[in-house]
């Protein structure tokens, strides 16, 4: 079982911000679809390897050589906010107890 | 030239100067703001860019300078594959916005093959959903009736081709977003053999099972967007090198004759709507009628195990693909005061309730501790169903059976039980696992006049084979119609 306490330790892991009501369907959503893939216990999967590479058509490899792409300023125009050439930012290191810090 | 018409028809009228890719798109306008408001199918109109690129066009045809397989086409792109400076959402908030710089493989296909691009369709949020109705957007109708979802995640490609608007439409189908609304919408819908056709510029959902596919209301059209799409692109390192079929001819009439056709008895069980089993097994009595002979094939894992797979394996993907969305370098951004509080912000607001389920399920099935139990074991089941397919075409050259389960449903019923909602799959995403073709088709219409969808599959690039039977099922049955005006 999925407790609640896990499912909010998964959204700090992921940076999403779960509001409390949001937790319980959550959990329940979890647990069902955890339980789901257990009913498979029974399964004899034993000798399968899932790297098994399966005989395809080859993909070939391009060169790795350096292109220009002349997209640059329409990149950094997508940007929520920028300055210049960069990305802009707000201040990386946070206020002091936070928990990721 | 009116909302019937097929693709191939009318580039091959405009070629002949028949007629103009000007009254080819005003005629598509017309029929788009006429359903639009019930249907919303469209995230994006393209109405003014659509008109100026048909005279454009026409000047060019009439200079003898254009000519291409989809000359003047009026088509519809769903809204996860990248268009250059016009807005594409994924159906999310967090991309409400964002224009990209760059086209799509297969926007840049369609547009050197003459297509023009009238909207960008709508689609269940970043493509998880069955139902359109995770919309960032609202949801999409169905056109056949407008209280019943589309399916999805591709509702409003398949709604635009099923109303009309256009002839052809591409989806994205990672575990049945083309096919299962192909069925709900009454049109065909195909989904390549993984590694056919070219992701650059697909928004990435899960990179082993993703995978773009036309639309279509007859297997010409299909084949046609199939012969234009599916080129090698050294741009995205899983598109095969070899050299593609002639799918045009594969989809000219032919007998049937030495196809072993196998049908899955076990599929057509009391949970499948009786009215769907009866038509998969009218279709196997037609596809015998056109000279092929059938066979029992048995898939019990794939049946079984392949959903609870798929949805550890998929989601396991997705949280990785969407740890892009930050809020830094492009998307949505919340106001915050540091930098962890605008991720947490961002992505709390940014992304819907689907998305932030399949996030943090991905997230648990990865973490250290459960990574063996949950993400390899799911990954040996995907390998067990690969044997199961293998098997299976020891017998059989091509496989037959339901497109989904169910009818659609209407708006809402399902909308918060994702478990009930994630089995309309249950036929189609076992395809994506063992990344096999598949060509969902109308075949009938049920007692209440909503359309009824088999599944044609085949062996890893043999979408010829599937264009060869799919073109007798049509011939057996007729074309898609156009939804609410006759046919069938």
């Amino acid at each position: 079982m999925v407790s609640e306490e896990e499912v909010r330790h998964l959204a700090r892991l992921v940076r999403l911000d779960v509001t409390e009501e949001e937790i319980p369907p959550l959990q329940k959503h979890f647990n069902e679809i955890l339980e789901y893939f257990h009913s498979l216990g029974n399964m004899d999967l034993d000798g399968l390897d899932p790297y098994d590479p399966e005989e395809s058509p080859s993909c070939p490899l391009r060169n790795d050589e350096v292109r220009l792409w002349g997209q640059r300023d329409a990149a950094l125009e997508a940007a929520p906010e920028r300055e210049g050439d960069y990305f802009k930012v707000p201040r990386i290191v946070g206020e002091v107890g936070k928990e990721d810090e | 030239m009116n909302e019937f018409s097929s693709a191939a028809e009318t580039a091959s009228r405009i070629r002949n100067g028949d007629i103009t890719a000007s009254a080819v798109i005003e005629e598509t306008l017309r029929v788009i703001e006429e359903k639009e408001k019930d249907l919303n199918a469209l995230i994006t109109f393209l109405r003014e860019e659509a008109l100026q690129e048909a005279k454009e066009l026409d000047r060019r045809i009439a200079a003898g300078e254009a000519d291409g397989p989809l000359l003047g086409v009026p088509v519809v792109v769903k809204d996860n594959m990248c268009t250059k400076g016009i807005k594409t959402t994924c159906g999310s908030r967090i991309l409400e916005r964002w224009k990209p710089p760059y086209d799509a493989w297969v926007v840049e296909k369609l547009r050197e093959a003459g297509a023009i691009l009238v909207g960008k369709s709508n689609m269940d949020e970043f493509a998880m959903g069955s139902s359109t109705e995770h919309s960032a957007y609202g949801p999409a109708s169905n056109p056949w009736d407008i209280e019943r979802v589309t399916g999805g995640s591709s509702g409003g490609s398949a709604a635009s081709v099923s109303a009309g608007y256009v002839p052809v439409a591409l989806g994205s189908d990672t575990g049945g977003s083309i096919r299962q609304p192909a069925a709900f919408c009454g049109v065909f819908g195909m989904k390549p053999t993984y590694g056919l056709v070219s992701r650059f510029g697909l928004v990435a959902f899960a990179s082993s099972l993703d995978q773009i596919g036309p639309f279509a209301r007859n297997v010409e059209d299909l084949a046609l967007m199939l012969s234009v799409i599916s080129e090698h692109d050294p741009r995205d390192a899983t598109c095969v090198g070899a050299d593609r079929p002639d799918y045009l001819a594969a989809a000219e009439r032919s007998s049937l004759a030495g196809v072993k056709v196998g049908v899955v008895r076990e599929f057509l069980t009391a949970a499948v709507e009786p009215e769907i089993s009866k038509v998969v097994l009218d279709t196997a009595a037609a596809m015998k009628e056109a000279g092929a002979s059938l066979v029992d094939v048995k898939l019990p894992s794939a049946g079984k195990a392949g959903l609870p797979c798929y949805y550890i394996l998929a989601p396991a993907e997705a949280s990785s693909n969407l740890a892009r969305y930050d809020g830094i370098r492009y998307g949505k951004r919340e106001e915050a005061c540091d930098l962890m509080e605008l991720y947490f912000k961002t992505r709390g607001s940014g992304f819907g309730k689907e998305v932030k389920r399949r996030i943090l399920t991905g997230t648990y099935v990865l973490s250290s501790g459960y990574y063996d139990a949950y993400y390899l074991r799911a990954l040996k089941v995907r390998r067990l169903i690969c044997m199961e397919f293998e098997s299976a075409f020891e017998k059989a050259d091509l496989i037959l059976m339901p497109t989904a389960p169910s009818l659609p449903f209407r708006k809402g019923e399902l909308v918060d039980d994702p478990l009930q909602m994630y089995m309309s799959d249950v036929f189609t995403l076992p395809v994506n696992l063992a990344g096999l073709p598949g060509l969902s088709m109308c075949v009938g219409r049920s007692g209440k006049g909503l359309p009824l969808g088999v599944q044609l599959v085949a062996p890893q690039w043999q979408e010829s084979l599937i264009l060869k039977c799919g073109r007798a099922v049509e011939d057996a049955f007729g074309p898609a119609p156009v939804a609410g005006r006759g046919g069938m």
